[in-house]
């Protein structure tokens, strides 16, 4: 049995569903990431979770026991805000041993629990120091040993990196996943970087207008997008319009020019239909003896920007451009701009979706 | 760093701003105290001051109201902050209308006021739409002789007078330290309501509170329509009616009251040393 169930959860507000029939099940000890755009429902649902709002319909459970209608104060979740919201008027140690207070702990007890929470964040000797004394950083690690300090059933984290800056964010963002796989902690983490959900997480909930687009593994949700809007919002994607040539062989047609693509994408549909060929531009490289297989395309070098670990190389073919991206390395040879070229892609690279073009 | 760009940088116009400020402020006390300093003819002297101590009305009026303020602080605090803060948590949809009415005092003058509360509290409670009456005037209502209706009704009209500069103290502070946030964060630590108002909420918002008692504090020790009109013996009548009998003890006295005033604020800044800090690191 899972440890944290959200079954058909449901948020209406005056006048817009923010979370539409939410369903997920949660292990002991996995860390779930709720990746999504500004409004997608993902802070509601956490917030419902936590007990600071009422789902409309449906029920949350930890550990099986219904806790829908607990008071945030009664359900045992700590939660990392993205202000960190620590209390100005207490010290670091204070406001780690807060909650601990709450429950009565003896004196000796709070303090070797403060003590050790001080150690796993690496904060030992600012016990004594005031909020305003700390680094963002600092003040964040403290949100987190405080929110722990309880022994929560489950973290809950509200883009907690977010007010942080790019170097604090990657260093923090491991330090948060050590903690938890070191306290063996449930975790719900709600971002809307697709980087931080893809490192931190053993498992992303993909969400788009209060529903949920897909769960997966980092690696499925990237390499496996099941809907247009996922394969759109994780990771750069190439998206053109295209037309079914021969569902059978998996054969499309983009502006002239032929694409091959695998037999699964091509379950449902027949020659004629309108389609959405997307390729990640990671899957393009220059064609070589070696790799000239399935789609060979004639191209022209339209643009190279470098952008430190991966150079983004713009290549028109039939008049669309696509971005196809090569690892950097010291002595790569790079063409020129006008350049004529040919590129290739791997049948599996081509994603084939119907509807609306990504996000 | 050359005498030429040490010039330049001198900020000219920020402190010819500021010199000008506290001139306005500053020279209207001083000859305040100037003139209190001179009862004895041609000499300097505190015989302004040891007169207007000396007096025992002096003494029962401001003793008087300076209780009546420590109430109105009371109760004032007591209606306020649970608005205030309820209004930022879970009602900021009324805010707007919360702050139209705290601005109410400033547009209806303290003369309507007294008025209308002689008018509906020096006459039994009347059911609308009918003539029957209910209980004895609030005016009427004593206790030996302490006139605790005239008293509860003064303390009613002095947080009415005050609500403008408390309600925005207490909301400016709360704005400062995101209650709704701080709130959240220690619900999910197991807090009560309780725990919450005492442990987190008022300790962060302790200097707007100040504040706030202490503008409080300031009208009604100064206060004279409303205390003439209910016909109490406050300072701020006192001192009115003070000078239009005697010249120097007046201003005696209204440099010792700015003098106390000063005190309150150097009390809070001694009680609330570093609180601007802590509050902003949120």
């Amino acid at each position: 049995m899972s440890f944290l169930t959200l079954s058909n959860v449901s948020k209406r507000f005056t006048d817009f569903d923010a979370v539409k029939e939410f369903n997920l099940d949660v292990e002991k000890g996995e860390f779930v990431s709720f990746l999504g755009p500004s409004g997608c429902g993902k802070t509601t649902t956490l917030r419902m979770i936590a007990g600071f709002e009422s789902p409309t319909s449906g029920t949350i459970r930890i550990a099986g026991e219904d806790i829908t209608e607990r008071a945030p104060s009664q359900r045992n979740v700590g939660m990392v805000f993205q202000s960190y919201a620590l209390f100005p008027n207490m010290t670091v140690a204070q406001n780690i041993g807060f909650g601990l207070r709450i429950r009565k702990e003896s004196e000796d007890a709070l303090r070797e629990r403060v003590d050790e929470m001080l150690s796993i964040i690496h904060l030992e000797q600012k016990g004594n120091s005031y909020p305003y004394q700390l680094s963002g950083g600092q003040q964040q690690r403290v949100a987190l040993a405080r929110a722990l300090a309880i022994r929560p059933q489950v973290l809950l984290l509200d883009e907690p990196l977010s007010a942080l800056d790019a170097k604090i964010r990657l260093s923090l963002r491991a330090e948060i996943r050590a903690i938890q796989r070191q306290l063996g902690i449930t975790a719900i983490y709600v971002t809307h970087d697709q980087e931080e959900a893809l490192s931190i997480s053993d498992r992303i909930v993909v969400m788009s207008h209060g529903r949920i687009e897909q769960v997966g593994t980092p690696f499925q949700i990237y390499n496996f997008p099941e809907t247009n809007f996922v394969a759109g919002f994780v990771g750069t994607l190439n998206t053109v319009e295209a037309e079914v040539l021969d569902s059978k062989n998996g054969l499309l047609r983009m502006d002239g020019v032929q694409f091959k693509t695998s037999q699964e994408e091509m379950k449902g549909r027949s020659a004629g239909d309108r389609i959405r060929m997307s390729i990640r531009p990671e899957r393009f490289s220059f064609v070589t003896e070696q790799n000239r297989k399935d789609n060979v395309l004639d191209c022209i070098i339209e643009n190279i920007t470098f952008l430190g670990s991966v150079v983004r190389i713009q290549v028109k073919i039939a008049g669309v451009i696509f971005n196809m991206d090569t690892f950097n390395n010291p002595f790569l040879e790079l063409p020129k701009i006008g350049d004529k070229h040919q590129v290739t892609c791997s049948q599996e690279a081509v994603m084939v979706y119907s509807g609306e073009a990504s996000a | 760093m050359s005498v030429a760009s040490r010039i330049r940088k001198f900020p000219f116009w920020s402190w010819l701003w500021f010199i000008l400020g506290a001139l306005y402020f500053i020279l209207p006390l001083y000859a305040t105290l100037d003139f209190s300093l001179r009862m004895e003819r041609g000499a300097i002297g505190f015989k302004a001051y040891r007169e207007a101590f000396a007096d025992l009305e002096f003494l029962e009026t401001f003793g008087y109201s300076t209780l009546l303020a420590v109430m109105t602080i009371i109760v004032s605090v007591t209606l306020i902050v649970p608005t205030a803060y309820w209004i930022r948590l879970r009602l900021p949809e009324a805010r707007r209308l919360v702050e139209f009415i705290t601005l109410l005092p400033f547009v209806v003058p303290a003369i309507i006021l007294v008025f209308g509360l002689i008018r509906v509290y020096s006459s039994p409670l009347e059911i609308p739409f009918t003539e029957i009456q209910i209980g004895t005037p609030l005016t009427m209502l004593n206790i030996g002789r302490f006139h605790l209706g005239t008293n509860i009704l003064i303390v009613a009209g002095y947080v009415v007078l005050a609500l403008p500069y408390m309600y925005r103290s207490v909301d400016t502070g709360m704005r400062t330290v995101d209650v709704r946030t701080l709130t959240e964060a220690a619900q999910s630590l197991g807090a009560s309501w309780y725990t919450i108002i005492v442990k987190v909420i008022l300790p962060n918002v302790r200097s707007a509170l100040l504040s706030g008692a202490l503008l409080t504090f300031a009208i009604v020790v100064g206060e004279v329509v409303l205390a003439s009109f209910l016909g109490i013996p406050a300072f701020g009548p006192y001192l009115f009616l003070l000078g239009q009998h005697r010249a120097y003890e007046p201003s005696a006295l209204t440099f010792t009251t700015f003098l106390i005033t000063w005190a309150a604020m150097g009390i809070i800044q001694l009680v609330t040393g570093g609180q601007g800090q802590t509050a902003g690191a949120h």
